[in-house]
């Protein structure tokens, strides 16, 4: 195996996703991750005039997206969705530790 | 390769109306939604159903695929017609990202930023693919090997999904649900534009022996009633290796011993490391000689032991 093969990447929480490249990652226009910050369904940091989100919010925005489109749900029922997925998540792997 | 029934896949009728696609598409949705579904192979399900509603919601694909859906028939093997252009102006598909769909879609519909049929600059869609790793792998760097299926276009301009074997570099300190972002490993960019990037979600297999939350390790240990009721130093096998572990007398099932730090290492960054939390579980020896059978039965003589006092019984 050449050294050249092997790619290395960046692991995020490490190097935080910007507006744009999290917009970019989820195929939306930053409005949309704006609208969703300002609605408190999405939480991000903000540093000097513009928000960096962790690798949660990267499988969280994504999720909002399907529920939003595959279901035209508006944005309170799609974060009422993926509230309650995380919260299934969370207590399956409580119910794990048993 | 088989032409696919899209029309089979939603479960409609080759008439029905963009309402009765949409309603079907939803019912679909909700039964293989991966996160929630039950069903086997929600996943892939999900990619079909996915793939059959791009295609039949759009009425410009869906009068594309018609054209050619009049010849052919679900599971026949197809062809493209050699002259067929006609897709060439289509934009990629949406949320779901190209690299989700079969090489059937990509060779009628193409992909975004398929080259030739876009002259002006634009980046490459970034994709996203789930990547399986073992516990062992975050507390040292491995290299582990990824298969995708890939949109790639020729020089003719037309789009075929190619299985890629990437390997890919885990940094030490990786933990669930993090993401490993690999720069310009997604679709290829076009007029010159960048490619995107490949995200990979980083998800740990299950382990028997093992449970993760965040950077904190549990592990469950068996341990004698004696060494629970007398203290010992046990040997422990962890992630990183044996340790001699010191169970204080008066130890019960459930109880947990920290192991400050030997949790999964912190990253680069500076993350400090999480925890390995020994869990004690009590296990009894059977009483499956005479000898156990005596020694229960002093035991249960001389010690005035019930449980289930605090319960009232």
């Amino acid at each position: 195996m050449r050294q050249d093969d092997i790619l290395s990447g960046q692991l995020l929480d490490e190097v935080a996703l910007s507006l744009d490249e999290l917009a970019r990652a989820c195929a939306v226009d930053p409005q949309w991750i704006v609208q969703r910050v300002e609605a408190g369904v999405l939480s991000g940091t903000a540093q000097s005039r513009t928000f960096y989100f962790a690798s949660a919010s990267l499988v969280r925005a994504r999720r909002l997206i399907n529920i939003e489109r595959n279901f035209d749900a508006n944005l309170e029922l799609a974060a009422l969705v993926v509230d309650l997925m995380e919260e299934v998540e969370r207590l399956k792997s409580a119910v794990n530790s048993i | 390769m088989e032409f696919k029934d899209y029309y089979q896949t939603l479960g409609v009728a080759k008439t029905a109306t963009a309402d009765e696609i949409k309603q079907a598409y939803r019912k679909l949705a909700r039964k293989y939604h991966p996160d929630v579904s039950k069903e086997q192979n929600a996943e892939e399900r999900m990619k079909q159903v996915n793939e059959a509603n791009e295609v039949l919601s759009d009425p410009e694909k869906r009068a594309t695929y018609d054209q050619l859906g009049n010849r052919y028939q679900g599971g026949q093997e197809f062809q493209p017609p050699p002259d067929w252009g006609g897709a060439s102006g289509f934009s990629g598909a949406g949320a779901a990202g190209a690299g989700d769909f079969s090489d059937f879609f990509a060779d009628l519909f193409g992909q975004s930023g398929r080259g030739g049929a876009r002259s002006y600059k634009m980046r490459g869609e970034d994709h996203h693919a789930r990547l399986m790793v073992e516990l062992r792998d975050a507390y040292e760097e491995t290299i582990r090997s990824l298969t995708l299926s890939i949109p790639e276009t020729d020089e003719q301009g037309r789009t075929a999904m190619k299985q890629h074997t990437l390997k890919v570099r885990i940094p030490k300190g990786v933990k669930p649900g993090q993401h490993i972002r690999l720069s310009g490993n997604g679709s290829p960019g076009s007029g010159g534009g960048a490619a995107g990037d490949l995200y990979l979600e980083v998800h740990f297999k299950p382990d028997p022996q093992y449970r993760v939350d965040g950077r904190d390790v549990y592990e469950i240990v068996g341990v004698t009633p004696w060494e629970c009721a007398l203290g010992a130093t046990i040997e422990v096998p962890t992630p990183t290796g044996k340790v001699q572990l010191k169970v204080p007398a008066g130890s019960q099932t459930g109880h947990k011993l920290r192991l400050k730090e030997r949790g999964i290492p912190g990253n680069t960054s500076g993350t400090p490391a999480g925890d390995l939390f020994i869990v004690l579980k009590v296990e009894l020896p059977p009483a499956d000689t005479d000898k156990a059978r005596k020694l229960y039965e002093t035991m249960a003589q001389e010690l005035a032991f019930d449980p289930r006092q605090k319960m009232g019984a």
